[in-house]
Formats: C-alpha cells, structure tokens, sequence
C-alpha cells in the first residue's frame, strides 16, 4: 500500500497536529512531519494544506520579519483550529481502532 | 537573497500557476498567493535550485492540485454547530415544503406556489399594517369594549383612522425596504409576526361566532320565536284601547284561525300589600290598576278592579252624576 494515499486523506490533520505545540512556517512544518516519521510528505501538499486550512478559517497568520532571510509567514491554531483538530483526532482514533480490530480477527482466524 | 534567487522563484511560481491554468481563477489565487513568500523561504534554507529541491514546477502543481480539493466551498468539515437536531428538522420540513411548493404550483397556474404568494406580498403588507393597529388599539386599553372593524381608542373614528394609516404605511415602508437585521432584532421581528397572525385567528373566530349568534337584542326583528327568543316573553300583561283613547276592559285576543291568545301573567300583585294573587278579570287587562296610560277622560279607570265588576266593552255605563256629559262613572258607579 502506498502511504502518499493514505496521507491525503489525514494530511489536514497531520499539519493540524504539527501547529499543536506551536506556530510554524511552511517549511518548519514540513520538517516537523517527516521528523515525526511522515517521509513521503511533499512540500506542496504541506504548503497547499496550510493555504486550505487558513481559507477555512482554522488557522491564523501573521509575519515574522527576519534579519538574514526573507520574511517568514508564520502559522498557527485558532479556536476553530483547535476544535477541528480534536475532533477530526477523535474520528481518526475511532477509525484506526477499528482497523486495527480487523487487521486482529483476520490474523487470529 | 540574491536578484538570480529571486528570479528562479519567480520563474518557478509562474510555471506552477501556468500549470493550474484549468482552476477556478479564485482557487488558483487563494492557492498561490503565498507561494512566492513560502519558497523564499526554501530557497533560504538551501543552497540548491528549487527545481533541485522540489521538483519541477509542474509536479509542485500535481501535488498542490491535489490538496485544493475541497478549496471552493471552505473546509469539507465545518465546525460543529448547535442546535443540530433542530436544524435538520427544519431542513426536512423546508424540503418537504419545497415538494409541495412545486406540486401545488401548476394547480394554480403557477410554476410554483411560492411564486404566487411572492405577489401577495404588498397585500400582506397591508394587512399587516391593518393588523397591527387593530393589536394596537386592543392592547391599549379597549379590552373593555366590543372590537369592531376599526382601530379605536376611545371612541374617535379620527384617532382610529390615523392610526390605521400610520401602521399600514410603516408596514408597507417594512417590507419596501429590505432591511437587513440582526439575529435578535430578526427574531424579534418573526416573534412579532407571530403574535399579529395569533392575534388576526383569535379575533376572526370571534367575529365569525358573533355573527352566528347574535344578541338577544336582535331576535325582535324576526318576529317569530325561533332562534330561542320569543319577543312577547316580557309582556306580562295586555291593554287594549280604543280609539278614542279609552281602556277597553276585559278584552279578548284572537288569532286568525279564531284562537285564542293567550299572554302574559294572570297575576296580580297588589301595590298596597304586596301580595300576588290570580286576576279576577276574565280578559284583558289581568291588572287594570297597573294601567300604563291615563285615559284622557277621566274614565272609570280603576272602579272595573273596585266592585270586580266587567262592564261590556263598547257599551257606556249610566252616569250618575248629574255635572258631567260624558259618562263618567266614578268609584260607586253602579255597574249592571
């Protein structure tokens, strides 16, 4: 199975939960998820993902200046952000559990 | 960063947006709006090309294509909202109500009913307006009285019809201007509509009942005992004249088919003692002492109850009295 499809389902969640312990920039972020292990993570889905997200109002933005690079838009949860990562955590818990429940009866049967 | 850097990313931008040429335009700008900034920002981490880095400009585009699904629109998953249950109760009701808005619509010679109704809307204003005035002037005191077709407080029509033409007017100019209101105010609005309409059922019922079942006052005219009303229940005693003014005594009624008729009470209650007992006349009047007009000339009006006596009608008694003309029995006339 290829992983790059099972991301595009729970990429939103995936970048929701990178700006849990903190507000990022694209580029951070992406580095959060393949440090968290998500490899395959390319940078335009991150990048589009973040663009999706703040349209549909769940993330703020706001500019950083910065001295030796270029300025750099910074990320982060809202109210909204936070309630949305909750409660898609819950669906995708409640989802992978009962995946994992099946993967379970298959292999004792 | 360096002209070279910031014409590569240029370069770049221009090719993914050229790539997402099939996007609507407002997706496509959401979508790259940020891109020059954000690869600045790849390009200052390092030092490879962007091409080197990320792909070529049209592979970022394939990517990017894919996570603008569910741009348009907002977030595939808004948040959660109250009243759930009850929003989708008026969902179910408004679609069901969208079914019979375009079965009923042809009936009626329209596409759909709600096309109809929209061209009733100025004389719902009016209405309205005849309404409000109407809960107006009921609210303002006139409880007390009977509400009749007009807005009255106190008894002037003028007051009634300013004000009627003052809530028809505000009303057309609220439903003219299409105002735009808050949750409350909005709600306030409908709650207020409500109370008009609740009102409008109340007092046409009453109408239609009061119309149905007039007061007693009115049975009168029908000149028959139908309707539960006899108009001669209060009668409890007749007196005859004749035509030269004079009381008739002992008269009898008949009907066409020679009947008698019989009315009234034949008891008589006597002023001095207070006690009723059964008339002693054989007709009309039971109570000749209770005569309700004077005869114009002195006639002997209360010698017929004195000596019991009932002199035939039309035939003058003897007149002792010797000074007057006119047969003027008084109370020791004899009678035969």
């Amino acid at each position: 199975m290829d992983t790059t499809q099972l991301l595009k389902g729970v990429l939103d969640l995936a970048v929701l939960a990178a700006l849990r312990d903190g507000d990022g920039y694209g580029y951070d972020i992406l580095r959060r998820l393949r440090a968290a292990g998500l490899d395959e993570v390319g940078d335009a889905s991150v990048y589009g993902t973040l663009r999706r997200l703040f349209a549909g109002g769940f993330l703020n933005t706001y500019v950083v200046p910065s001295d030796e690079g270029p300025h750099r838009k910074y990320y982060g949860l809202n109210a909204a952000g936070h309630a949305e990562l909750q409660r898609s955590g819950k669906v995708w818990q409640g989802f992978a559990s009962t995946m994992d429940d099946l993967l379970r009866e298959r292999e004792t049967a | 960063m360096n002209s070279t850097a910031q014409d590569e990313i240029t370069e770049y931008v221009e090719r993914v947006r050229a790539a997402l040429a099939d996007l609507p335009e407002a997706t496509r700008a959401e979508l790259l709006e940020d891109l020059p900034e954000h690869l600045a920002e790849i390009r200052a981490e390092d030092t490879v090309t962007l091409t080197d880095r990320l792909g070529s400009p049209e592979a970022y585009a394939a990517e990017l294509r894919t996570t603008a699904a569910g741009f348009v629109g907002g977030f595939p998953d808004p948040p959660k909202r109250r009243f759930d249950p009850l929003l989708a109760a008026r969902a179910d009701v408004l679609r069901v109500l969208g079914r019979a808005d375009v079965r009923v619509g042809p009936v009626i010679g329209y596409a759909k009913a709600s096309d109809f109704l929209v061209l009733l809307r100025p004389a719902w204003w009016l209405l309205r307006g005849y309404l409000a005035a109407m809960a107006l002037a009921w609210f303002l005191g006139a409880q007390s009285q009977e509400i009749g077709l007009l807005p009255r407080i106190g008894n002037s029509t003028l007051v009634a019809l300013v004000l009627l033409a003052g809530c028809v007017i505000g009303s057309i100019v609220l439903g003219r201007r299409n105002l735009r209101l808050g949750r409350g105010p909005r709600y306030a609005f409908y709650g207020g509509t409500a109370v008009l309409v609740i009102f409008a059922l109340g007092a046409f019922f009453n109408a239609d009942d009061d119309v149905r079942n007039p007061g007693y006052n009115d049975v009168g005219y029908s000149g028959t005992s139908s309707g539960g009303g006899n108009p001669y229940d209060y009668v409890n005693d007749v007196f005859v004249y004749d035509s030269q003014g004079r009381l008739v005594p002992g008269a009898r009624l008949f009907d066409q088919d020679g009947q008698p008729i019989t009315m009234g009470n034949a008891y008589c209650e006597d002023p001095d003692t207070g006690e009723t007992q059964h008339t002693r006349s054989m007709g009309y009047p039971y109570c000749p002492e209770a005569v309700p007009f004077a005869s114009p000339a002195p006639t002997a009006k209360p010698s017929f109850a004195d000596d019991g006596a009932l002199p035939t009608p039309g035939e003058s008694s003897p007149a002792p009295a010797a000074t007057l003309k006119e047969p003027t029995p008084g109370s020791v006339s004899p009678s035969r």
